[in-house]
């Protein structure tokens, strides 16, 4: 995650000013001053509140995932004499009805029957 | 610890509760007159994250474009200007004030279209085969959208920001997810065209591919094949696009020529297959029956195939193949691979149910033919 100096700055005088709320808050709790402690935690928890918002609503330079995606596309050859099925990955050329590589059960020609994505494993 | 802070409001008579109530009264005083510019302003930051992510779509779908018009056009100069001037390319709609004849004007302006994008992707990849010029065609036609997509965006963003008028704002930030939705599909389509694979659309195309298959067929229309196949004593007349580069042909021409090459009064059926946008929460792949010209685009082909039919008192039977918009334009997935084999056996199952032996039965696939011989 990319800040600007500003934004540091700014996260850093927040921050502190937090922690000293707190602190100042705690001690206030400690010495039953309850009147002041909740002022002072409250002010240090909005101050960290708006720390956590600056900080998740900050743009991320760096993308989680591929901006095209890649789809795994598989390739289904079929026998039209034996019956023979075979999947692979596809290859560019690849189309359907296109007679390709030789059958290996018989004197045959494959031809390719589907082009799909690769079916996702199912959630078990 | 609530009821302690609520006390802390309530009381005046002390520094910090006059502090605090003065904080709220400020706060309640600023809110009243600038909610709506913070708003403005949240609304704004939103639209700008998003516009960012689409510009990273559009400059990688268009850099994916140039480095596959490279790869298999073999240009001998750089095509990059050429490709940044297609993406800008546009077709002005014919004026509708006058609707008369607005059918031919539509269908002149899409052949003009088509002939001068060829001519232009022919220039930019002059070694490319016709199939491959064809997914070319397509591909930048997907690059084209994100450019249109990323413009558009940009324009309300821009916009809003110079007004700071809410209501301006509203108008793309309410569309927003729906657009964003379409722009991550047509992401999935870069891939698709670049390699040639079959998409969702192809379904159409896939159901005639599978029953014309072994059998001989010939050109009918421009970009469209036909194919004859006897069945259960009718005579079927297969057509769909011709494959495999990615192209929708003219179903319309197809079908027109085809009844009249057999004067019409012979043919008993016309049965269309397509693909159709689901509801949400509807199946991928569930097969829809209906009456009348299952097709989409601007109207052009609709309207020559319900003319026909209309004049030789055709019945005009349809397939809808449900699927998302992601997956119409992206690699086909399995379901409607295996839906279109349900859909085979609903064509024959149609045709004996509602033909009778003699009958010859035009069965047109409609769609994008990209990945699907025949």
């Amino acid at each position: 995650m990319s800040l600007s100096w500003t934004t540091l700055v700014v996260i850093a005088v927040i921050g502190g000013f937090s922690l000293w709320s707190m602190y100042s808050g705690f001690q206030a709790l400690n010495s039953e001053d309850s009147e002041f402690a909740m002022a002072y935690l409250l002010s240090g928890a909005a101050g960290f509140a708006a720390i956590g918002y600056m900080m998740f609503s900050t743009r991320s330079s760096v993308p989680r995932k591929p901006v095209v995606p890649k789809v795994d596309v598989v390739t289904t050859l079929e026998c039209p004499d034996c019956n023979l099925k075979r999947v692979r990955d596809f290859k560019r050329g690849d189309y359907i009805n296109k007679d390709d590589e030789p059958c290996t059960r018989c004197e045959g020609n494959m031809v390719i029957t589907g082009i799909h994505k690769r079916a996702e494993p199912k959630k078990g | 610890m609530f009821l302690q802070v609520a006390q802390l409001f309530g009381q005046d008579n002390t520094d910090i509760g006059m502090i605090l109530q003065t904080l709220f009264s400020l706060s309640f005083v600023i809110y009243l007159f600038y909610a709506q510019r913070i708003q403005a302003m949240t609304m704004l930051r939103q639209i700008e994250g998003t516009l960012m992510k689409v510009k990273r779509i559009k400059d990688e779908g268009r850099r994916i474009s140039i480095e596959t018009v490279k790869e298999i056009g073999k240009p001998e100069a750089d095509p990059t200007l050429l490709i940044d001037r297609f993406i800008e390319f546009f077709v002005v709609s014919p004026v509708s004030l006058d609707p008369a004849g607005i059918i031919g004007k539509l269908d002149h302006l899409l052949n003009m279209s088509d002939d001068t994008i060829k001519a232009e992707v022919k220039k930019m990849a002059p070694e490319a085969s016709e199939a491959e010029l064809n997914n070319l065609e397509n591909l930048l036609g997907a690059t084209h959208a994100l450019n249109a997509y990323y413009k558009v965006i940009r324009h309300f963003y821009l916009l809003g920001k110079k007004t700071m008028n809410i209501y301006v704002i509203m108008q793309i930030h309410m569309v927003l997810p729906l657009i964003v939705r379409e722009i991550e599909a047509t992401s999935y389509a870069v891939q698709a065209f670049k390699d040639g694979i079959p998409i969702g659309d192809s379904v159409g195309p896939l159901v005639i591919a599978k029953m014309m298959r072994g059998h001989e067929w010939k050109d009918v229309a421009k970009d469209m094949v036909a194919a004859e196949v006897p069945y259960e004593g009718r005579k079927l007349i297969l057509t769909k696009a011709k494959g495999p580069g990615g192209t929708v042909g003219k179903p319309g021409d197809a079908i027109e020529n085809i009844i009249n090459s057999v004067e019409g009064e012979k043919v008993k059926a016309v049965i269309m297959i397509d693909a159709a946008m689901k509801l949400e929460g509807e199946t991928t792949g569930a097969i829809h029956e209906g009456i009348g010209a299952v097709i989409g685009g601007i109207g052009v082909e609709k309207y020559k195939i319900e003319e026909i039919a209309n004049k030789y008192g055709l019945p005009l039977y349809g397939l809808a193949i449900r699927q998302d918009i992601s997956q119409a334009i992206g690699p086909m997935v399995e379901e409607l691979h295996k839906a279109a084999d349900v859909a085979v056996e609903t064509v024959k199952r149609i045709i004996v149910e509602r033909t009778q032996e003699g009958d010859i039965v035009v069965v047109a696939g409609v769609g994008n033919t990209i990945g699907v011989g025949q």
